[in-house]
């Protein structure tokens, strides 16, 4: 209140002026107050009775879920298996922690497990909406579990070999606020894996001639029911070995020839044919997946360990192998990160002929013929083919390699044709899956992993996440088995 | 409840007002008037300006003093006490007998502002000492004496319960504010900013360099201002900080982590007056890092041959990398104008400001251009508008610091880069020559090439239409309309060129990030206010309604494999883009109740608010937020002219969830062209609510010799419950978290302010006041919660944040060493993020036409994590390599595996502000023959003195900015700086 000479009725005026002014206020402020979210989908869009449509979305979403970790595990297994090393040298738990321990369970020791178990809860919530969508035939059902239940058993086996014999939960599908999943062992979480593999597998033969979905890219020839239970087969006829050798499975040997029987292996049309198979295709479009793995020569961070150079058989003519010479190329410089060296780099997925650029679209193999056959002869040696085997492993010396066959007989040792085995499995599929530590934990050949400086280590598995731990309440790091 | 609610209130708010027309402007009929004159009582000069009315008789209504100090005001018959208020000199008043007609009036100055006044409610406000809660309070005179970067960096060391601190030396701010401890781990952390009634933002947007740059987390670690940076310092009247629950539930459920009151200067009735002040100055590094020393042996150990060419001609080369980087030594600027007068009728000021800090490190600044308007104007009829506004453009290039991980940073590259290594070296073309040691990074052709450039245009408006309604000889009912916006757009242009050393090994050489945000904040209220006035008691009963909407929407373009030499977003191969709108709209109703009893000597407050926002889980939900508080003044216990007064305050208040909490979102992968959804990993809380603080405080405050000696002794007891939470479930589950509400915080503290003037005579006057705070933070609950880390918390083992319950909310894990040197085999507490105490020093002294100031602000305790000597220790490029100090480091770190030599003491003592200022004499101004008033010449100086034993740059640091609870994580920041200014202010 400043001055009062105002006459009462221009107090009135102003008054009504005040009040109707509030009014408007009110009316006009006290609006709504359901604000949406605009910022993405929420959750209800797949649960309930979801569309043919929505679902198709959700498989794409599935085939996404598909690509977590490749990069992730092709770099630390490459580390743990030394395949090769990351001497970027940004974080030195690289060259320190992660080569040397103690496993950190916070850390990257405990990565590769959520992307999986997201995965897969994506997986059971498609699979809990299958029955109840809209617009789908008996058939695509079945055509859209069968491909489902391969997925998810694909990421079961992978948890599964990432942890070893610390085992895993698998009964993940249950609501938030459920006590979390038991763990099971090792070998029956491999054989939950295969066991949902052959469900997926019945699936896919009543699934009909054509999936309800498009495929993603990578496909190329699989993109089918029937064509998919040939993936299926030679997912399935990959972890029977595993459980073979793994955990000691011996009737898993003749399962995983029936499986290899029913899958897309073949000796015909080599050379060209080793290439056939599954592919994680990248691209190098905004918004996709690039390579993680694909890098410039001129990048300091991935580095081929010098025992693969020195390690490779010569050819006839004094080279060395050629899945060598392919995917592995001297830099022309050395780097060197706490006395681990490196000077090679891996070029596999590079342009073809410039390795000097990175190809962000470079596939990575899934599952190929070239690891069918190297998986089949590993189960024939086992089925009593000698012959057949030593015949397979040469093929791949041959056709992929330029090499020589095998010094190898139906009577050589056990231990002779494992070499052998390993030594092809290394150069056919490494800088893919990690093979040499899988292969070196399957065979109890850690002991062959070259370890550079005093005190580093090879890790036997990797370990259970702490969040995993704690919610089990107990510490980390924990054996919850 | 809804409808009801609100149906009571506008039933209730009508009645009110209809009620209240007919019976405006009853006037008594014994009534007289005086004239006076309002004058310093050191000078003599008229004061204008000054607010007078008379005690307890509310109908005399108030009025100003004119340009001559004149006023005329009329009062009842009989004996009468008028007070005379005016902003920084005491409150006074004088008994008027009934023969008088005419009463003069000299004010003292108030040096340390005990009569200022404090808000209480939305349009309530009381005298300090009169106050039933502690209320920081600093004046603008204070926090305009040495230009600073933000507002907030000037209240360093000024004031009591919070806890300030930088996250880097970056030019244009980054500064957190946190009050009375963290009360929050999951939700909203900032303080709610008012100015002139204007909700304000304080977002921090970051740019898109953490994702150029490669950093672990690309939009935390990118070191953001935060946008409280575009007010101008010079235009503050006043800060008020509302610490305690009593206080700040005024605002609700926003209100937990304080309210930052702001307001700013409004002109003066009287002739016009202008001020110009001229700063010109400079910005220093406060430290650098040292770097290891080499031979050539050494160096062709560690690198190779190719370290052999570094050498020729040199035995031992060293090049001060940090000083190549943050070399840069420019003019920095800094320009205020302001003009206010007007007529008792219609007042205004008008302030523009011009500045431009020119950063340490090549490239970098930071310049604000502002201008505002604000007018007071007189309807007539009881009706009286206030406007303010202010437009201002904020820009700024903070260069490349913090984490990263492909070297695009410069600290972190350099402790990659031996010190024989000189960056400023050049081709004879000019381009840099490739590195051949150390990493493929040059950070010199960084700062020449990299753009990394922040512009922000703001408008802050608003408008208070008040109308005294009715009043009697004890009677008055004032009705207040306020509203106002507050809208930014900022925009952000981050370029690495393909040419840079780090960016030609990626896959996808070259980046370019177009990111941004765009703010609009609105709100509005409507208030009553009754007061009554009897003998020996009086009342004041407020209620009112209120409406606030806030909305931000961010974006972010991102394009790799940029072609050469181009920087826009649409020449790369691949574009990603981002959008997030969020938006919150809340509707509260609120009373509340002030009584004075006994002669004023009992202060009795009380209130409540009710309100319900779009956040919650239940939009239709009303929480109710009370508090209640009272105070006690005993005059003269201590001595003549002295006062004790005891206080109690209770109070609760809310912190809202924060927008999406509430959704689970699906993600959206995009595979072969093809856009596809999944189930995202962190599922919502479709019933989450407000989390809910509530605080006992009590203080004993006093003052004596007339204010000479004053103090505020404070303390409380705050418990938070209802958290937001996010419970980790196993992972294992395919969800990685899900919000829910739970647990308890517990904050205890006390804080302590002390005044004291030695001297204070009309030519001589020195003051001094000391700060001190003391808090601690703990979890008490965690609603069956394991220990966790929140985000940002640090990187795996190497020393982290992580929340327990019993333990400090800032406590800091890592494994420890053992007494025989192993690791420890369990994760434990090696340090706390949170200092021991805060205190603050501050000086003033005026003589003659001298001036001396001078702020120091002590932090005792806290740690910090010292990754860039990690870094540097893990690259071997530390400057003590080889000694023992670097062997023990080397032997515990990275051969037994703990983190705890890097965690080390936060404590520091910094020199905050120093300021010698010289006011010409009245006779040598005129004979510059300008038509000045006065000039006034100095020099300033800001962070000229830092003592710490900390080995890093700065133990106040913040990788990941501002957070809920910071880690103090020092991974190559930006070094700390020092500024000096030389000021010239005229007066018209």
């Amino acid at each position: 209140m400043r001055n009062q000479h105002d006459t009462r009725a221009h107090r009135r005026a102003h008054g009504r002026t005040a009040l109707l002014g509030a009014g408007l206020l009110l009316l006009g402020g006290c609006g709504d107050l359901e604000i949406l979210n605009t910022n993405a989908p929420t959750v209800e869009t797949l649960t309930g009775s979801p569309t043919r449509e929505v679902l198709a979305l959700a498989a794409t979403g599935i085939f996404s879920g598909s690509f977590n970790d490749v990069g992730t595990e092709i770099q630390f297994y490459a580390l743990y298996g030394r395949e090769g090393y990351n001497l970027l040298g940004n974080d030195p738990r690289e060259t320190g922690e992660q080569i040397r321990g103690p496993a950190d369970p916070t850390g990257r020791n405990a990565a590769i497990w959520t992307g999986q178990y997201g995965a897969i809860r994506t997986i059971n919530t498609y699979l809990e909406a299958l029955p109840n969508a809209t617009g789908l035939s008996t058939a695509e059902v079945r055509a859209s579990q069968g491909f489902a239940k391969t997925l998810k058993a694909w990421h079961l086996h992978r948890l599964a070999v990432r942890t070893g014999e610390f085992g895993i939960p698998i009964d993940v599908d249950r609501p938030i606020t459920a006590d979390p999943a038991p763990f099971v062992s090792f070998s029956a979480a491999m054989e939950a894996a295969s066991s949902l593999m052959n469900e997926a597998h019945a699936d896919l033969l009543a699934g009909g001639g054509s999936f309800p979905f498009a495929m993603a890219p990578g496909y190329a020839g699989f993109g089918t029911p029937a064509t998919f239970a040939q993936f299926n087969r030679a997912l399935a006829s990959k972890i029977l070995v595993h459980r073979a050798t793994f955990v000691g499975c011996q009737p898993c040997w003749e399962q995983a020839a029936a499986a290899l029987g029913q899958s897309f292996v073949t000796d015909q049309g080599l050379p060209g044919s080793l290439a056939t198979g599954v592919l994680y295709q990248f691209s190098s479009a905004a918004g996709e997946p690039a390579n993680p793995v694909s890098e410039p020569l001129a990048n300091q961070r991935l580095w081929v360990h010098p025992s693969i150079v020195t390690g490779a058989q010569s050819r006839p003519n004094g080279t060395p192998d050629l899945r060598l010479t392919t995917k592995v190329v001297d830099a022309g410089r050395t780097t060197s990160i706490e006395g681990l060296v490196g000077q090679f780099k891996p070029i596999l997925y590079n342009p073809p002929g410039n390795p000097a650029a990175a190809n962000p679209g470079a596939p990575i193999p899934w599952i190929g013929n070239e690891e069918l056959l190297l998986l089949r002869a590993e189960v024939r040696w086992n089925t009593g083919n000698r012959q057949g085997a030593i015949d397979d492993l040469n093929r791949i010396r041959e056709h992929a390699g330029g090499l020589a066959p095998a010094a190898l007989t139906a009577g050589s040792s056990n231990d002779a044709f494992v070499t052998e085995l390993l030594y092809n499995r290394l150069y056919s599929l490494m800088w893919a899956q990690g093979t040499r530590w899988i292969d070196a934990r399957r065979y109890d050949r850690l002991n062959t992993i070259p370890v550079d400086r005093p005190g580093d280590t090879v890790f036997p598995s990797m370990i259970v996440p702490a969040n995993e731990c704690v919610a089990r309440g107990l510490g980390a790091p924990c054996s919850p088995l | 409840m809804r409808v009801s609610l609100v149906g009571v209130l506008r039933t209730f708010l009508l009645s009110l007002l209809a009620a209240a027309v007919p019976l405006a402007g009853g006037l008594e009929a014994q009534e007289r008037q005086i004239t006076g004159r309002v004058t310093a009582a050191d000078t003599g000069q008229p004061l204008p300006g000054a607010d007078v009315s008379v005690v307890g008789y509310p109908a005399s209504g108030t009025v100003l003093s004119n340009a001559e100090g004149r006023f005329t005001i009329r009062i009842p018959a009989g004996e009468v006490r008028i007070r005379v208020n005016l902003f920084a000199y005491q409150a006074t008043e004088v008994t008027v007998s009934p023969q008088q007609n005419v009463a003069d009036v000299s004010l003292a100055r108030d040096v340390f502002r005990l009569s200022d006044v404090v808000v209480t409610g939305q349009v309530t406000t009381i005298d300090r000492r009169s106050a039933t809660t502690a209320i920081a309070y600093v004046s603008g005179e204070e926090l305009g004496r040495v230009s600073s970067p933000t507002v907030l960096n000037s209240l360093a060391g000024r004031i009591t319960g919070v806890n300030l601190q930088s996250n880097s030396g970056a030019p244009g701010g980054g500064i957190q504010m946190q009050v009375r401890g963290n009360s929050t781990i999951l939700g909203g952390f900032d303080p709610l900013f008012v100015v002139d009634g204007v909700i304000y933002s304080n977002a921090s947007i970051p740019s898109g360099r953490g994702f150029t740059n490669a950093a672990a987390s690309a939009t935390l670690e990118a070191d953001p201002v935060n946008r409280i940076a575009d007010l101008n310092p010079a235009d503050i009247a006043s800060i008020e900080v509302l610490k305690g629950a009593a206080a700040s539930s005024i605002y609700g459920s926003k209100a937990s982590n304080g309210v930052v009151v702001i307001t700013t200067t409004r002109g003066q009735a009287g002739q016009a007056r202008a001020n110009i002040t001229q700063r010109f100055g400079a910005f220093t590094p406060l430290r650098t890092l040292e770097e290891r020393r080499w031979t050539v042996d050494e160096a062709v150990a560690r690198y190779g041959e190719a370290a052999r060419p570094f050498f020729d001609g040199n035995a031992s080369p060293y090049f001060d990398q940090y000083d190549q980087v943050y070399g840069n030594r420019g003019l920095s600027h800094e320009t205020l104008a302001d003009v206010s007068g007007g007529t008792e009728r219609t007042r205004y000021f008008v302030s523009g400001s011009w500045k431009r800090d020119e950063g340490i490190e090549f490239g970098t600044y930071a310049a604000r251009q502002g201008l505002r308007l604000n007018v007071d104007q007189d309807l007539g009829g009881g009706l009286d508008l206030k406007v303010s506004s202010a437009f201002v453009r904020n820009a700024n290039n903070r260069g490349w610091n913090n984490n990263c991980n492909n070297f695009g940073c410069h600290g972190y590259a350099m402790a990659y880069i031996p010190s024989f290594v000189d960056l400023e070296r050049r081709n004879p073309d000019g381009s840099f020559p490739a590195p051949t040691v150390g990493v493929q990074s040059n950070p010199v052709q960084l700062t020449e090439l990299g753009v990394n450039e922040e512009e922000t245009l703001r408008f802050t408006g608003g408008l208070t239409l008040g109308w005294d309604a009715w009043a009697t000889s004890t009677q008055r009912l004032r009705v207040v309309a306020g509203g106002g916006l507050d809208t930014f757009d900022q925009r952000n242009e981050v370029w690495t060129p393909n040419e840079l050393f780090f960016e030609r090994p990626q896959a996808l050489p070259g980046e370019a990030v177009e990111s941004g945000g765009r703010s609009l904040f609105y709100n509005w209220n409507v208030n009553a206010v009754h007061s009554y006035f009897a003998d020996g008691w009086s009342s004041n009963t407020s209620a009112g309604i209120q409406y606030e909407d806030r909305r931000l929407n961010t974006f972010r373009i991102r394009t790799q494999n940029l072609l050469p030499g181009q920087r826009n977003v649409n020449q790369g191969t691949n574009i990603t883009a981002v959008e997030n709108l969020q938006e919150e709209r809340t509707f509260a109703l609120y009373a509340q109740e002030e009584i004075r009893l006994l002669s004023d000597r009992l202060l009795v407050q009380a209130g409540i608010r009710a309100e319900r926002s779009s956040v919650n889980g239940d939009i239709d939900k009303f929480y109710i937020f009370p508090k209640a508080s009272g105070s006690y003044r005993f005059p003269d216990l201590l001595g003549a002219d002295s006062e004790l007064k005891l206080r109690v305050a209770y109070g609760e208040t809310g912190n809202q969830p924060i927008f999406g909490q509430k959704f689970t979102n699906l993600g959206t992968p995009q595979l072969g062209g093809r856009q596809g959804i999944t189930v995202s990993t962190t599922s919502g809380a479709p019933d989450v609510e407000p989390e809910r603080l509530k605080e006992w405080e009590a203080g004993v405050d006093g003052e004596m010799r007339n204010g000479r000696i004053n103090w505020e002794l404070t303390g409380f007891r705050r418990t938070t419950t209802n958290l937001l939470l996010s419970r980790t479930p196993a992972p294992s589950s395919g969800f990685t978290s899900q919000v829910f509400n739970g647990g308890e915080i517990q904050n205890q503290g006390v804080e302590v302010a002390v005044g004291y003037a030695p001297i204070q005579t009309a030519s001589t006057t020195w003051t001094n006041r000391v700060t001190f705070t003391r808090y601690t933070s703990e979890v008490v609950d965690l609603a069956g919660l394991p220990a966790f880390f929140p985000a940002g918390s640090g990187f795996g083992n190497l020393g982290r944040t992580r929340i327990e319950e019993g333990k400090s909310i800032t406590q800091i894990i890592g494994f420890g060493l053992g007494e025989d040197g192993t690791r420890d085999s369990q994760l434990r507490q090696l340090g706390n993020s949170a200092p021991d105490f805060r205190m603050g020093f501050s000086s003033d002294l005026f003589v003659g036409r001298f001036s001396l100031n001078a702020v120091m602000d002590w932090q005792q305790g806290g740690s910090v994590i010292n990754l860039t000597k990690f870094l540097q220790d893990a690259a071997q490029t530390t400057a003590d390599w080889g000694e023992p100090s670097w062997e023990e480091r080397y032997q515990r770190n990275f051969l037994v595996g703990s983190i705890a030599p890097y965690i080390e003491d936060a404590t520091f003592l910094k020199l905050r502000e120093v300021g010698v200022n010289y006011e010409l004499s009245p006779e040598l101004v005129q004979a510059f023959r300008l038509g000045a008033r006065s000039v006034r010449m100095g020099i300033t100086g800001r962070n000229l003195l830092m003592f710490t034993e900390y080995s890093g740059l700065d133990p106040e640091v913040s990788n990941f900015g501002s957070l809920a609870i910071r880690g103090n994580l020092d991974i190559a920041p930006h070094p700390p700086t020092r500024s000096f200014f030389f000021n010239l202010a005229v007066g018209f």
